[in-house]
């Protein structure tokens, strides 16, 4: 292979600082967030932050490499990464695989081989890298349903169907959503979509019936302040802190929330935890990290060589961006509570993981290679 | 491909789109929301703990503990959280004093939570502390080492921790101290973290008070009382102990058979009609309007007199009697012929001067005042009546103050309860003085009725208390007793209220025993309750006597009442320099008694008792300011006031107010 000179474009370079900034805010936070709880009986102290340190070391790691792959490897992985995937979520369900999978929560959501592995998340990543495959390879076709839509539905329906099964609704909606998105982005009918959604509504009106617990988020959503059953009492608790921050937050560390009245403090709530103890200046501060993200990542995204990069980019800012918009809408109790991490911020190794390599692929795209030969 | 930038741009706007709504829900809920929000945080995250303060401790006059407040340790474990087993089993058996195998087999039950209420002391569960799964309760409880012990003058709390009854009650406010608050940070669980920086009021404990009680000679009055209601088969009884020098009341013991007894108890609350105790109040009334002399006789019609159609008969028929004999044999003919001679102002208000029908002031809640009516409520026969000691009631509290003039030379002094009062840090915060309440009898007249007291124990009624060691200054009284508005025969109030000891008296001891069954005379039933608590009193080392005093006993006999027809002669108490040994009349001066103007002695140094008594001595009228050792004294020593006049003496401690 010729040896080539990489440039990282302005975008890229953002990017990279962008990144850093929420990873580190984002490790102050799950500190300040965990440090002074006390679970099974023991304080957290900086146990969670070291775990989540490590995470980024190794984040790291994988985001230098994927701003270095081909991503015409990538590109050419994309169907054994979403079997695998699959394969991956199968063992989840499967009835006999608790050893290894074991229920947390109530749901099995992580896959314990040495280390503990949330395969939602890298099931977002080989959805969006399969759909933008899918979607360049078809090319103007996906305008057409059974050239476009039909093949990427059944694919993803049956990785969203058995992310329902752990359960976790969220995830699911959130991996179809990125692939209509991408879908969206490649030129598919915009009627395609209406129809989609008509016909997808009673269905996913039927899963959120058929969970006792979903219809209390639903029906908490609606009119929380009904009842405090525990997603209402999450929402409140959530606006509580949030509200509590008023412009200036109650300080770093200083938040109460988290002391048993928030739920998933550091994970699933940590943007409650944020809008605490940095007020609204915090949540500026972090909607602005975000928004540039997802701006500059679509700039990138935009300027792509080519439509699966393009694709890629897209749907790369839109997991990014759709997450961490998500989670600050639970925490604004604007979206039903769902249990989506913030990317880069909150705790989890996985989320943290996935979330750096999107960045690498993002760099990925920005650099340009000059061949120093030929 | 024309479409994909605008479709991304689509996106891009949509995402910002839902940015700004975010931010827009973010400003609503923390700028324009903000504050509604923080208070519901505040009002879940924290919680305003009341920090109790330790509640003071009631001691006696000799610093015996009556009622404290301990820090007590319940001890609960948790066997879930539980981690060290064998270890956490083998101290709670040490703490809890449980057998190993039980306090493990209930352990591994499955039980969420084992208490032990304790009380457990601090040392006891001190190395259960960082035990994980064991948690300590601290409690503050009361607890009385002497339960027994004047129950109802102590008082106990009520079920909110505050003084219920008695002195808890009447002292609550010194005791409870000031409970402190902490801001606690409350997490969901409720359970609760300090907060370093949230201001939190310390408490403030409460002061201790030591009250004037003598714990032994309140037992001692105690069971005399308990045995002689129980032997004379009587409704009740009380007794009164009370120092004269001092106002301060010794003892105070109330035995009811049945039937409530008032809030304050039956010493202050639950006044009775004196009888003959109370004729030597009219004697006092004679002889301060100067309308008899102690030798003024009177004819006692041989025991039954007639007087405006009523009937006044004498248990023992006498012929003439001076007016110390009328005490010594409680003449009621006699004293209401003498009684006679005063106006009804005059009886009445030597029967203010002397209390009664006013409230002592005394720091027990439901004092009762007694009654004594204005003279415009008085019917024909109420001189008479009053002079025998009816138609009024005292309570024996304001009898033993009463009696007490006699003992200070004059001086009708508030009773108190309390000694000091002491800061949690052991400093004194207050300090009882002699608070005077107003001057009854010149020192003369007291020391004549003393004399005539005297008399009555030793060959008058009161002979069953006397003894046989030092001499007892007393009064018997026998009264009927008013029930529902009459008189019922068969049913008494006998009393008896002494000095002792004869001179110098150091205790005013008043007995009342209600409704004695069988021999109800005074003299009988409540004099020999005197005796024996004396005599208890006397072998028991530690009560409130001095005994220093007490062996001074034979010496001023002559001497000790000043007779009126020697009013002429030199005093001894001009000798001078004064002896300090104390041959000195108890008597004092009598202010109109002409005498050359003599120098005040040198008392500095002196307890302020024995400089106030040095200075009667020399005819002064003493004012105390103040307690311990005599400081200076105002005329300083070696001036020459006029005789009579008033010096002051100020104590080397409290003279501040």
């Amino acid at each position: 292979m010729a040896r080539r000179q990489r440039v990282l474009g302005w975008e890229a370079r953002l990017l990279v600082i962008l990144t850093a900034v929420l990873v580190v805010f984002g490790l102050a936070s799950v500190y300040a967030a965990s440090s002074a709880l006390v679970e099974r009986g023991r304080a957290v102290g900086a146990t969670r932050v070291l775990d989540q340190l490590i995470g980024a070391a190794a984040g790291g790691l994988l985001l230098l490499l994927a701003a270095r792959v081909n991503l015409d490897r990538v590109r050419q992985l994309a169907w054994p990464m979403v079997l695998l995937t699959g394969a991956l979520l199968v063992v989840l369900v499967l009835p006999f695989s608790y050893a290894i999978a074991p229920r947390i929560n109530g749901a099995r959501r992580w896959l314990n081989v040495g280390v503990s592995i949330q395969v939602s998340e890298i099931a977002k990543l080989a959805v969006v890298v399969w759909t933008a495959m899918l979607c360049a390879k078809k090319g103007t076709e996906v305008r057409r349903m059974r050239r476009g839509l039909l093949p990427v539905l059944t694919v993803v329906a049956p990785l969203a169907a058995l992310i329902l099964l752990q359960p976790d609704l969220s995830t699911a909606v959130v991996i179809g959503f990125l692939a209509l998105l991408i879908l969206f982005a490649s030129g598919a009918r915009i009627g395609h979509f209406i129809l989609l959604g008509m016909a997808a509504l009673p269905l996913l009106w039927r899963q959120i019936e058929g969970a006792q617990y979903r219809v209390l988020r639903m029906t908490t959503f609606l009119d929380p302040g009904a009842d405090r059953l525990r997603d209402a009492y999450q929402i409140d608790q959530s606006l509580i802190g949030i509200g509590a921050g008023q412009l200036f937050g109650v300080g770093f560390g200083q938040g109460q929330q988290k002391l048993g009245f928030l739920p998933y403090p550091y994970t699933d709530f940590i943007f409650s935890t944020i809008g605490e103890e940095w007020g609204f200046l915090g949540v500026l501060f972090l909607m602005m990290l975000f928004s540039a993200y997802v701006l500059v990542a679509l700039r990138l995204a935009a300027a792509a060589g080519d439509p699966f990069r393009q694709y890629l980019g897209v749907g790369l800012a839109a997991m990014i961006g759709v997450d961490a918009f998500l989670h600050m809408g639970v925490g604004l109790a604007i979206v039903p509570t769902t249990g989506l991490v913030l990317p880069f911020v909150s705790y989890g190794r996985s989320g943290l993981a996935i979330a750096l390599i999107a960045t690498g692929f993002l760099v990925n795209l920005g650099t340009r290679r000059r061949p120093v030969t030929a | 491909m024309p479409r994909l930038p605008s479709r991304i741009t689509v996106i891009a706007v949509g995402f910002g789109v839902a940015a700004l709504a975010i931010l827009a829900r973010a400003a609503h809920v923390q700028l324009l929301q903000g504050g509604q929000w923080r208070q519901r945080a505040a009002a879940q995250q924290t919680v305003r703990v009341a920090l109790p303060a330790r509640r003071g401790t009631l001691y006696d006059r000799n610093g015996v503990a009556l009622a404290l407040s301990r820090e007590t340790f319940g001890v609960g474990v948790a066997p879930r959280e539980v981690e060290d087993v064998a270890r956490t089993v083998s101290l709670l058996a040490r703490a809890v004093g449980r057998p190993r195998a039980a306090l493990a087999a209930g352990l591994r039950a499955g039980r969420v939570w084992i208490e032990w209420p304790g009380p457990y002391t601090w040392s006891t569960v001190a190395p259960l502390k960082h035990l994980r799964g064991v948690y300590l309760r601290r409690r503050l409880e009361r607890f009385y080492p002497r339960p027994d012990l004047a129950p109802r003058i102590v008082g106990r709390l009520d079920a909110r921790g505050r003084g219920g009854s008695g002195l808890e009650r009447a002292f609550d406010s010194i005791l409870a101290g000031r409970s402190g608050t902490a801001v606690m940070l409350r997490d969901s669980r409720g359970q609760t973290y300090p907060s370093p920086s949230r201001p939190a009021a310390e408490p403030v404990d409460g002061a201790d008070v030591v009250l004037s009680l003598d714990a032994e000679l309140q037992e001692i009055a105690e069971g005399a009382l308990g045995a002689a209601v129980a032997g004379t088969r009587a409704a009740g009884g009380d007794v009164v102990i009370l120092q004269p020098a001092t106002g301060e009341v010794l003892a105070l013991a109330g035995v009811r058979r049945a039937g409530p007894v008032g809030a304050g108890g039956s010493v202050v609350g639950d006044p009775f009609e004196p009888g003959s105790t109370a004729k030597v109040f009219t004697a006092a009334a004679l002889l301060r309007v100067a309308k008899a002399s102690p030798h003024d006789t009177v004819y006692a019609e041989r025991g039954r007199y007639t007087l405006g159609g009523r009937v006044i008969e004498d248990v023992h028929g006498s012929g003439y009697l001076s007016l110390g004999d009328v005490i010594r044999l409680s003449s009621n003919i006699g004293i209401a012929k003498l009684g006679a001679r005063l106006t009804p102002a005059e009886q009445y208000a030597a029967l203010r001067d002397f209390g009664f029908g006013t409230p002592t002031g005394v720091d027990l809640a439901g004092e009762a005042s007694g009654r004594l009516r204005a003279p415009r409520g008085w019917t024909r026969e109420s001189p008479a009546s009053l002079a025998m000691g009816y138609e009024f009631s005292v309570t024996p509290l304001q009898l033993a103050a009463a009696y007490a003039v006699f003992a200070t030379g004059g001086l009708l002094l508030e009773p108190t309860l309390v000694r000091e009062v002491r800061g949690g840090d052991g400093s004194v915060r207050w300090r009882h003085r002699v608070r005077p309440v107003r001057r009854v009898v010149t020192s003369s007249v007291a020391s004549q009725l003393a004399h005539m007291l005297r008399g009555a124990v030793e060959e008058g009624t009161g002979r069953l208390a006397a003894l046989g060691t030092y001499p007892l200054a007393g009064k018997t009284g026998t009264a009927r007793r008013n029930i529902g508005g009459r008189y019922v025969a068969g049913h008494y109030t006998a009393s008896f209220v002494g000095l002792f000891p004869a001179v110098d008296p150091q205790l005013v001891v008043v007995v009342k025993i209600d409704d004695p069954a069988g021999d109800y005379f005074g003299g009988a039933t409540a004099a020999p309750v005197t005796r024996t608590i004396l005599e208890a009193a006397l072998a028991t080392p530690t009560v409130t006597l001095d005994r220093s005093r007490l062996t001074r006993r034979w010496l001023p006999e002559e001497t000790s009442a000043p007779q009126p027809q020697r009013r002429s002669e030199v005093p001894v108490v001009v000798a001078w320099p004064p002896r300090t040994g104390g041959s000195g009349g108890a008597g004092g001066l009598d202010p109109g008694e002409p005498a050359a103007p003599r120098p005040v002695p040198p008392v500095t140094g002196l307890d302020v008792r024995e400089a106030a008594r040095a200075l009667h001595r020399s005819g002064f009228r003493v004012k105390v300011e103040g307690w311990g050792s005599a400081a200076a004294t105002a005329p300083a020593a070696g001036a020459a006031p006029p005789p009579g006049s008033t010096v002051i003496v100020y104590g080397e401690l409290g003279r501040a107010g």
